[in-house]
């Protein structure tokens, strides 16, 4: 009957415009929160430049830093640092960056190279096990809104392999954030560190410290700190533009619910416009057949 | 009056504190030291503890502060530190503040 399916469509244009509600909201909160992740992108610089700082003009007063953090050593084992979500419905944001490390991770094998895998964010934990790769560390729940503690609990663990020997070399994977409608997927060598130059600081001049307590002291103290300010930067850039894959996605997810409600409507119309057609035909019809009987 | 001196407090979460002063006390690995305008350059470790900053001629803030190092160099002073956080009162309470910082919990930062 004609009702029947008019009912059902009537339910779908609900649950359509139910479902574009939602991802609207998701939309909004998205939006706001790519504000916020760049935001702190913005405060933690002084920190970070005071740092660069402050670790190349040490270096240049000392003679070179020939610190534990920044040897460089034959790569027998890469400890890989994997940035991906913990949610899904953000486009191509996870897929995309877990495509580029498993590449890396085939690239490593190939090359006879060792790999340790350190994810954050249940997606690439998720997939790579999936795939029968052994994870030693994923760390979850944090990539929404990375803080500071976050970044040197990673940090803590990076640098424990690196100067243990479990790990020769450290690579990170996160997603950079260039605008709203770019980010791209990137590969970051973070150990060993390598100790900003001249380059970085074009004001750089030569200075003679008085130490507390000593040159080597400060600066075995200070690497670990501009690796945990490395990590902290590439978490939040990832998060960013986790934030920017996900309200594009939901935009795209509301237009679409959009367009079917509309399109919806035309059918229900049509359904409903058919059923008084035939209706009106019944009535002429048994009027018809009355008059006929009467005579 | 004292020359005043350019002074920065910065925290991976933001800049903290940021204006002229007079005089920098601070705790070191070494000890306490206290900064006067024309310091000669120095790097210094910084300790668990309150850091005091004298400024506008009579107004002191403090600041607890957890790690982190103290860069002074051209009249300008920096000071990095893991974690801080200015405090209401006297230096005890920032001591006090200071403990509690690095006694908590090493990953529990706001944000």
């Amino acid at each position: 009957m004609a009702s029947a399916e008019l009912r059902i469509i009537r339910r779908r244009i609900s649950s359509v415009s139910a479902t574009r509600k939602i991802t609207r909201a998701m939309e909004l909160i998205a939006a706001s929160r790519i504000v916020k992740a760049r935001q702190r992108v913005l405060q933690s610089r002084p920190y970070v430049s005071s740092l660069i700082e402050v670790i190349s003009n040490v270096g240049r007063d000392a003679g070179g830093s020939g610190h534990l953090l920044s040897e460089v050593r034959d790569v027998s084992t890469v400890g890989m640092v994997v940035i991906s979500s913990d949610r899904g419905l953000a486009g191509a944001y996870n897929s995309n960056l877990i495509r580029m490390a498993e590449r890396a991770i085939g690239h490593h094998t190939l090359e006879g190279r060792d790999t340790r895998l350190f994810v954050i964010g249940k997606k690439a934990q998720s997939y790579l096990r999936f795939r029968g790769y052994r994870i030693d560390q994923a760390f979850l729940g944090l990539t929404d809104r990375p803080n500071y503690g976050h970044a040197r609990a990673v940090a803590n663990l990076v640098i424990e392999s690196y100067v243990s020997g479990e790990v020769d070399a450290v690579e990170v994977f996160y997603t950079d954030y260039r605008s709203v409608l770019y980010q791209i997927p990137t590969r970051v060598e973070l150990l060993p560190v390598q100790p900003p130059t001249d380059a970085d600081t074009p004001e750089g001049r030569s200075v003679s410290y008085s130490y507390e307590p000593s040159a080597e002291e400060i600066l075995s103290r200070i690497l670990p700190r501009y690796v945990e300010a490395a990590i902290f930067g590439f978490l939040l850039e990832s998060s960013a533009s986790e934030h920017a894959s996900r309200q594009r996605a939901m935009k795209a997810a509301t237009d679409n619910a959009a367009e079917l409600t509309k399109v919806l409507t035309r059918v229900a119309n049509q359904a409903r416009q058919a059923e008084i057609t035939t209706e009106i035909s019944e009535i002429v019809g048994g009027a018809e057949a009355l008059m006929a009987s009467e005579r | 009056m004292a020359r005043p001196f350019n002074v920065d407090v910065v925290s991976p979460e933001g800049t903290l504190w940021s204006g002229d002063a007079e005089f920098v006390v601070a705790r070191t690995t070494e000890g306490e030291i206290g900064i006067l305008a024309g310091h000669e350059p120095l790097m210094a470790a910084l300790s668990a503890g309150p850091v005091l900053i004298d400024h506008d001629g009579d107004q002191r803030t403090t600041i607890a502060v957890h790690g982190g190092f103290m860069q002074v160099v051209e009249n300008r002073v920096t000071l990095l530190t893991d974690r801080a956080r200015i405090t209401a009162g006297d230096r005890a309470e920032a001591a006090a503040e200071a403990l509690r910082l690095s006694e908590g919990d090493p990953l529990d930062f706001e944000g």
